[in-house]
């Protein structure tokens, strides 16, 4: 008996199923440049990555992003978690090295960083200010790739990336996972 | 003893750089050097692929003007299939072109070049930032910036199927033509933008102009050259982004060349230096002169204010009341005033407002005759349009299979290369004198003379950080005697 044919009855019926909270929407992005040798790694581990989780609640996959600045607000409004997948350089790293933080860590770069537009951090954050639905910086996770060729054009990644790839891929597959299991902090950055 | 100060920036989008600036023992500047480590080898990695792949791909060069790169390419591969388009699709070009233009120009005005204007140049660079200018004008400001942004943003995507990551134009046309009912839904945003164009102005006279320091520093400021301008004109010689003939005026207004696309490389060559990567375009006729101010000077900028000093006039009435207004404060036509390049992005953003209005009354517009079907492959083509920081020449040739066997492109900002060198060291000698320590207003009043070029010199290279860190050191008998850091 459904519980409307009951309460026709005058039953009460049996208590409905709290409902389960919907989960977080959540927004993988693979950032780089996909003809520009190793910069084009965030969109290669976006890609693996995200057949790995396949259909997760909540996830949707953007794995080939090449912009920037204001441009990223199009992309991530609505949105309340963002994990972006990116590459990075840093003096002497490694290929296979990667590396995690959260967006408050961005927040020092606010100034003017961005020769051309605003940087994320000021995109994100002016976005906010205007009242749109954006992640708030805790719930922006970057997982960043260490490369080592990214200013000769080509379309494939340098041979010690490239052997790095799947472990690199693996490990923060474990991340993200477990990250995708967590509601979305919701909290206002202090 | 001389010492040494370096400004190193490390970006997201625009590759890497710093700015040398080296101190006598005395403390004056003797020398500066900006440095950018070029990307490398695109001339190889598109040679054996089908020339009308080239659009496409290159919309990867760059992150921030992929619109440009695709335009330029695409016109230099109608060149190698003949050159013949579609008179429709040069039309739906264009207007996909303006729309991308007022996008640029709003975000480079806004998030850059206001933060200077209305904080002031020496704020704290902690609220130097698009940020602190919300933050004074108002939310409602900021929501109309990011709101007509995004309008047009949206209008490239309905005519274009994308706003990003071209892959519109085709040889002979475009892929796509535009529809009656897309058209209705682009009418009001055209006429948002334009309203838009006319709030921006007025919020220049109002925190500009009415501002006697920022006047003054405009004006009187070390922000100026004597070089040479150069643009694209139409047949009545006013500004054309996306065709018509190169022009060439002296800082004095005297026409030093014109002439077509197609012979740009009897006008145009690159110098190469040995402590950079970066080559530096000038007047091949002239021969390479050095970096020298001067009439005599090979040296010629490609930016917003020298597409308006080498037009005579607007296409537009209300762009052409801008132009007059603009060069009646500044002190006359041509200006040679660099900062005055914010005020000329906002006189081209009212022109391609306007001519995208005037596409939208254009009863062809929706028609379907897009694209013609090239007949045979001629084997070689240039294609030229004005990028929003610069002329952008892509030249291309292909085998009689149409694969490519050779590319060569100058990219907007290269043009640039010599005078961005020549003002940041202006900039720098005027402001770091004996006694003079720099601080973090000093940095930024330097930065303001590269930042007024739009610089980009990335074409898209970003790993992160995401920053843009500026370290200064100062250098004195091998040890560093200040050390200023921004962001890092």
């Amino acid at each position: 008996m459904s519980s409307a044919a009951a309460a026709d009855r005058g039953h009460p019926g049996p208590a409905p199923f709290p409902a389960r909270p919907a989960p977080p929407r959540t927004l993988l992005l693979g950032m780089g440049n996909p003809i520009l040798c190793d910069d084009r790694v965030g969109h290669e581990l976006a890609r693996r990555i995200a057949e790995h989780l396949g259909a997760a609640p909540g996830l949707e996959v953007e794995p080939e992003c090449t912009v920037g600045g204001l441009n990223l607000l199009d992309l991530a409004e609505g949105f309340d978690r963002l994990i972006v997948v990116d590459s990075i350089k840093t003096r002497g790293g490694r290929p296979g090295d990667w590396y995690s933080f959260d967006g408050t860590a961005l927040r020092d770069t606010m100034n003017l960083s961005n020769v051309h537009d605003a940087n994320f951090a000021t995109a994100m954050e002016l976005g906010r200010r205007l009242g749109m639905h954006l992640p708030g910086d805790r719930d922006i996770h970057i997982f960043a790739a260490e490369v080592s060729e990214n200013l000769t054009f080509g379309e494939r990644l340098s041979p010690p990336l490239e052997d790095a790839l799947p472990a690199v891929c693996r490990e923060m597959l474990v991340e993200i996972e477990s990250l995708l299991a967590q509601t979305a902090s919701g909290a206002a950055d202090p | 003893m001389s010492r040494k100060i370096c400004i190193d920036p490390i970006t997201r989008l625009e590759g890497h750089g710093k700015i040398e600036i080296f101190l006598d023992d005395q403390g004056a500047v003797e020398d500066c050097f900006f440095q950018i480590p070029e990307l490398r080898g695109f001339e190889r990695f598109v040679v054996g692929r089908p020339i009308e792949e080239l659009p496409r791909l290159v919309t990867r060069i760059c992150g921030v003007c992929p619109a440009s790169h695709h335009m330029a390419s695409a016109k230099a591969v109608d060149g190698c299939f003949g050159g013949e388009v579609a008179p429709l699709a040069v039309k739906l070009r264009r207007m996909y072109y303006n729309a991308h233009y007022i996008h640029s120009h709003i975000a480079h005005f806004y998030a850059l070049a206001a933060p200077d204007f209305v904080l002031g140049p020496d704020a704290d660079p902690a609220i130097r930032n698009v940020l602190g200018v919300v933050a004074k004008v108002g939310l409602e400001i900021g929501g109309a910036v990011i709101a007509s942004r995004s309008k047009a943003q949206e209008i490239q995507r309905i005519i274009g199927g994308r706003s990003t990551q071209d892959i519109w134009c085709i040889p002979g046309g475009v892929a796509k033509g535009l529809k009656p009912e897309e058209l209705k839904e682009i009418r009001p945003m055209v006429a948002d933008l334009l309203e838009f164009t006319q709030f921006s102005l007025q919020l220049f006279r109002d925190v500009v102009l009415a501002n006697p320091t920022y006047l003054d520093l405009i004006a009187n400021g070390p922000y100026t050259l004597d070089v040479h301008n150069m643009g694209l004109v139409d047949s009545n010689d006013a500004p054309d982004f996306y065709d018509g003939q190169v022009r060439v005026v002296d800082f004095e207004g005297k026409e030093l060349h014109r002439y077509e696309a197609k012979d740009y490389a009897e006008y145009v060559a690159e110098h190469v230096e040995p402590w950079t990567y970066l080559k530096f375009p000038y007047l091949k006729q002239r021969g390479w002169k050095g970096f020298k101010e001067g009439i005599d000077t090979s040296i010629y900028c490609a930016t917003p204010l020298a597409r308006l000093n080498v037009a005579e006039r607007m296409a537009t009435p209300k762009a052409q009341e801008a132009f007059e207004e603009m060069f009646a404060t500044i002190g006359g036509h041509p200006s040679r005033l660099l900062l005055a390049q914010h005020w000329a992005r906002l006189v081209e953003m009212v022109q391609n407002a306007e001519t995208l209005q005037l596409y939208c009354d254009d009863p062809e517009i929706t028609g379907d005759a897009y694209r013609v079907i090239p007949q045979h492959v001629t084997g070689e083509g240039i294609g030229i349009v004005e990028a929003m920081r610069g002329t952008l020449t892509h030249h291309y040739t292909c085998d009689a299979n149409a694969i490519c066997t050779s590319a060569n492109l100058i990219v907007g900002t290269t043009n640039n290369n010599a005078p961005i060198q020549m003002v940041t060291k202006k900039v720098a000698g005027t402001l770091i004198r004996p006694g003079v320590e720099p601080d973090q207003g000093i940095l930024n009043m330097i930065e303001m003379a590269f930042r007024a070029f739009d610089p980009c010199y990335s074409c898209a290279t970003h790993s992160l950080p995401g920053e843009m860190p500026l370290r200064v050191r100062v250098h004195r008998g091998g040890e560093v005697t200040h050390e200023f850091r921004r962001g890092c």
